[in-house]
């Protein structure tokens, strides 16, 4: 199944960051998330902005540094931005050269990990930043995963995104933090729609309970069902350990709740 | 004795962190902890409830905001950013200068 024009035309592309406490499960769900959608048919980049990524695992990438070079960039013109691309290089060649293929036709744009100070990836970031901006907004449907905590939520490293999923597991800590991510609609790069996934929950009653907290329905409740971890313990994706397993159900659940968001269609529905 | 405690999201630092220092003050130690995260939860893991671990978060950011002064010594940290925790341990939420004054 292929986009059709139609639908490229009629409807925008998905553009999502899952954010959340660290440990909460946000590459778990969107790395599952995006080669669901990618399932669809539909093309889907996935964006890490985590100087440790854990997103290459959930997709299967079988990678995890994956660095973008730093000569992609050349010194920007006096006044301007520190870092621009280099001339004939545009985003989408960028992600056509340098963004890993990954399983089910998903392709994954990261800086490249991050083993020393944080000064060896500046180049990187900033390529990796300006790809995200300049990028045709008809060409890929964006899920992205921002590293745990508010720091980078609040910095703006999700401002592509129109959609934040924030992901929490029934803990006070990790609703604590959940708290904090969802006056991010405050913010000045706002995302126009805030998404709640419950994570790791045991029983009917954690979802309740996160939701009365928060005070949000729950898009998806993905139940704690062992085989993510059983995955994690082996670097494995949960979607290729346990494909029909609970946490690939739920997770396909809020693939339908978020296209439904764009009003995609049928086409992408399955 | 200065310990930091560092590692991957939900690795378990936090919890890590209020069990030792509470272990040390229960041996008698004088005991401060200082929450360093720019999402601060060791008051939950220590014990002084949400409200608390809130209330000194919203001081981070009044200090951060420019709304509050920051404090010029350790004692005074401690004094206005603090809480007391159980197990004799100081509680402090702390966050760096971001941008100093030149001079």
């Amino acid at each position: 199944m292929s986009v059709t024009g139609s639908l490229a035309e009629s409807a925008s592309m998905i553009r999502v960051a899952f954010v959340g406490k660290g440990g909460a499960g946000k590459s778990t769900i969107a790395g599952t998330f995006a080669r669901l959608l990618a399932r669809r048919g539909q093309p889907v980049l996935a964006l890490d902005s985590d100087p440790m990524p854990g997103l290459p695992y959930s997709l299967g990438v079988g990678v995890d540094d994956h660095p973008i070079p730093d000569d992609v960039v050349v010194a920007g013109p006096e006044g301007g931005p520190r870092w621009v691309l280099r001339p004939g290089l545009d985003a989408a060649a960028i992600v056509d050269r340098y963004a890993a293929r990954c399983p089910d036709g998903v392709r994954y744009l990261q800086f490249g990990n991050l083993w020393g100070h944080v000064v060896r990836l500046q180049q990187a970031q900033h390529a990796w930043s300006q790809v995200v901006e300049e990028l045709d907004r008809d060409s890929w449907h964006l899920v992205g995963d921002l590293p745990g905590g508010t720091r980078q939520a609040m910095f703006g490293w999700g401002k592509y995104a129109d959609t934040v999923c924030v992901v929490v597991e029934p803990t006070v800590k990790s609703m604590h933090t959940a708290r904090r991510l969802l006056t991010l609609s405050g913010a000045r790069w706002g995302p126009s729609r805030l998404v709640l996934v419950v994570n790791k929950a045991r029983d009917g009653s954690d979802a309740a309970r996160v939701s009365e907290r928060l005070g949000l329905e729950a898009a998806a409740v993905v139940p704690h069902d062992g085989t993510a971890g059983r995955a994690d313990r082996r670097g494995a994706a949960p979607l290729d350990s346990a494909p029909g397993g609970p946490l690939a159900g739920a997770v396909d659940g809020l693939v339908d709740h978020v296209v439904s968001l764009y009003s995609l269609g049928r086409e992408v529905t399955q | 004795m200065k310990i930091a405690v560092v590692g991957k999201g939900g690795a378990g630092k936090t919890t890590t962190s209020a069990v030792l220092a509470r272990t040390l003050g229960r041996r008698g130690a004088r005991v401060v902890a200082l929450d360093c995260d720019t999402n601060p939860n060791l008051g939950l893991s220590l014990g002084v409830g949400d409200s608390e671990t809130e209330r000194l978060l919203t001081l981070r950011e009044e200090v951060g905001d420019g709304a509050a002064d920051h404090a010029p010594t350790w004692e005074d940290i401690l004094d206005r950013y603090g809480a007391d925790a159980p197990d004799g341990v100081r509680l402090s939420v702390i966050t760096r200068i971001e941008n100093p004054e030149p001079g």
